[in-house]
């Protein structure tokens, strides 16, 4: 195996043509990256927080990845799929005093089984109907929530416990959460490439045509909108317990608008693009939280506005990125692997 | 039920739907002829809200109150279309082409900037209109209205009047509609779609600062109102994306349904027991669920016809 991709095509059997990571310089930069998350604590020390962050939004967005950029529905219900499995979540373990353990893809299953249903009206309604049958779907939810359990403010939820242990530090919900993105990122990428992977993006690309192939389309779109509700609810259960509060405003109309800009930002239809998006989204935030009040002491005519002015300078950003490249930040990836491919020569 | 119920839901309805009609009117010309969902629409409501308050209040002191009013109105309208071109021509044009979830991201990124700049300049309570209309309660078919809600409705229902004139009778509404029903037929016969796109902008811009300052004589203007552009995109969902009359139908519709099906359900229907509060806020995405499941291009949108 070559370190860098050799002139020509000298892959010799199936297995080397299907590897995801088919040169020696993409499996040491794989590597180095693992290595890297592995070591995070160590290395950011109490920016561990952010890091967390991200790999919750991060997980939530794969699962939209699959629906949005692969399977071509529009969902504006991400975050009510997150609420599900967050208060699945919390009635697991505080009513029915069920480990976390049992209570995480039980609260997973649980959103599957719901956006298998909401899923269900994806074969009559298309598009932008479509966005705005999920965004119902959404206020639903947050009203269900308001009206049931949390009221206007939020429910308390106990801090995960893991063989024993409680996950009350972020290092520790660090160790928790990591081989969870990892395993689901790696399922993902592996599941557009299979059979389903491949039905799916069929589906986005034409549905009546996949269809006429033989997809069947009631189980592609069903199951696109369970996996992704499934991501959701994992990263609900991960977040209530991150959170150890949640209300309806953790999940409202503007968490599932900041899944879509977090997968356009990131890329569509890319393995990388939610996890690019969840962590410039993620970051740019966090950045702007702690550094408004800076800001505002810096130039003070800014004053009363510095609020506002962090959801400028997002607003900003999010225009600028998008102008200058369209497909997002895994776009440019693909340019900087395609530019180390061909060098020394431009084309 | 009684009929004075009705009466009543359907009146306050009608005042409250053509407001949102008006605004989704801007959605429907914009989607109508650029394809482009625009989400930063109930910004620019909020816009035309606090910019016509903000110049009303402060001429308020030199002119008498209604002719500051005027000169607020005039000058939000006027601004409302330059911001219209504005983001045409430096935020839309460059992304001409692109992926339709990018440019409607883009929008909601606009609507982020549009309204940080709205709340940093004057502040997140509510603020009011200096007193141009007198707060007296006239009766409509026996049913007592604000005579705020009475003016906004008429105002909602003259500009929809001109806007359809507008568009039936001059060159450049013409234009617009050649270019929504074919744009390669029509730049080729000499329409310039980078104008029309603009004019789109502008009027979008237009009709939601219209709505805006409508809204904030009625109930005063604050953050939540940048909310009643879901509401407008609802009625328009609900209409057909892609019909003016649709937009137009589909907010009264909204707006009759909410304070009907709503009110009445919040008013009698117990869960349990327990009363559901809120209900009337939810009410209008049940509705367009429903409809959708029937006619999933809404009430009037065009059906897209897939051959293979």
């Amino acid at each position: 195996m070559a370190y860098a991709r050799p002139c020509g095509d000298f892959k010799t059997n199936y297995a080397q043509d299907m590897a995801i990571l088919d040169i020696r310089l993409y499996r040491v930069g794989f590597g180095l990256l693992l290595l890297g998350l592995v070591a995070a604590p160590w290395l950011v020390g109490r920016w561990v927080f952010l890091l967390n962050d991200i790999a919750i939004f991060a997980i939530g967005a794969t699962g939209l990845s699959l629906l949005t950029g692969f399977a071509g529905q529009i969902s504006l219900g991400q975050a009510a799929f997150m609420a599900v499995g967050a208060y699945t979540s919390w009635f697991l373990t505080t009513r029915l005093g069920l480990p976390f353990l049992v209570a995480l893809p039980l609260s997973g299953v649980s959103a599957f089984v719901v956006g298998a249903v909401v899923g269900l009206p994806s074969l009559r309604i298309k598009g932008l109907y479509l966005a705005i049958a999920t965004l119902a779907f959404q206020f639903l939810v947050e009203y269900l929530i308001v009206q049931t359990v949390s009221g206007m403010g939020g429910t308390p939820v106990p801090p995960a416990e893991v063989f024993g242990v409680p996950i009350t530090t972020e290092v520790r919900f660090y160790a928790l959460v990591l081989p969870i993105w990892l395993g689901g990122a790696v399922f993902a990428a592996n599941l557009v490439r299979t059979r389903v992977g491949l039905a799916l993006m069929a589906v986005r690309d034409r549905d009546y045509a996949a269809q006429v192939l033989g997809v069947n389309l009631l189980y592609a779109k069903a199951l696109a909108f369970a996996l992704a509700a499934f991501y959701a609810g994992v990263a609900g259960s991960l977040f209530a317990h991150y959170n150890r509060v949640i209300g309806a405003e953790h999940f409202g109309l503007a968490q599932s608008i900041d899944f879509i800009a977090m997968l356009v930002i990131g890329g569509l239809g890319s393995v990388w693009g939610p996890h690019l998006g969840s962590a410039f989204v993620r970051t740019l935030t966090q950045l702007l939280k702690i550094g408004a009040p800076f800001i505002a002491a810096w130039i003070p005519l800014l004053g009363k506005a510095t609020t506002s002015f962090r959801e400028i300078l997002f607003g900003v950003i999010l225009i600028a990125i998008l102008i200058w490249e369209p497909g997002g930040l895994a776009m440019l990836l693909r340019k900087l692997k395609r530019y180390i491919d061909l060098w020394p020569f431009p084309h | 039920m009684t009929v004075q119920f009705l009466l009543e839901g359907t009146v306050i309805g009608v005042a409250v739907g053509s407001i949102y009609a008006l605004i989704a009117i801007g959605f429907a010309i914009l989607y109508k002829s650029t394809k482009i969902l625009n989400l930063a629409h109930g910004e620019l409501v909020l816009f035309g809200g606090y910019l016509a308050i903000a110049v009303a209040s402060a001429l308020a002191g030199y002119l008498p109150t209604g002719v500051a009013f005027a000169a607020g109105v005039l000058a939000t309208l006027a601004a409302a279309a330059a911001l219209g071109f504005v983001v045409e021509r430096a935020v839309m044009r460059p992304l001409f082409g692109q992926p339709l979830l990018s440019v409607i991201i883009v929008t909601l990124a606009l609507g982020y900037v549009v309204r940080g700049v709205m709340v940093g300049l004057w502040g997140g309570e509510t603020r009011t209109f200096p007193p141009v209309i007198p707060a007296q309660v006239v009766r409509v078919l026996g049913v007592p209205v604000p005579l705020v809600g009475l003016w906004s409705a008429v105002a909602a229902a003259t500009l929809l009047v001109l806007f359809s004139l507008f568009f039936r009778y001059s060159l450049w509404g013409i234009a617009m509609r050649a270019a929504a029903n074919e744009q390669l037929t029509a730049s080729t016969l000499g329409v310039s779609l980078k104008r029309v796109f603009a004019y789109a902008w502008a009027f979008a811009a237009v009709a939601g600062a219209v709505g805006g300052i409508l809204l904030g004589l009625w109930l005063g203007v604050n953050f939540a109102l940048g909310a009643v552009g879901l509401k407008a995109l609802a009625a328009v969902i609900l209409g057909g994306l892609d019909s003016i009359p649709g937009a137009i139908l589909g907010g009264l519709l909204v707006g009759v349904v909410e304070t009907i099906v709503g009110g009445y359900i919040e008013a009698y229907v117990r869960v349990f027991g327990h009363p559901l509060h809120g209900f009337k806020e939810v009410t209008a995405y049940l509705v367009i669920l429903l409809v959708l499941m029937v006619r999933p291009y809404g009430l009037f949108g065009t059906e897209y016809i897939e051959r293979l």
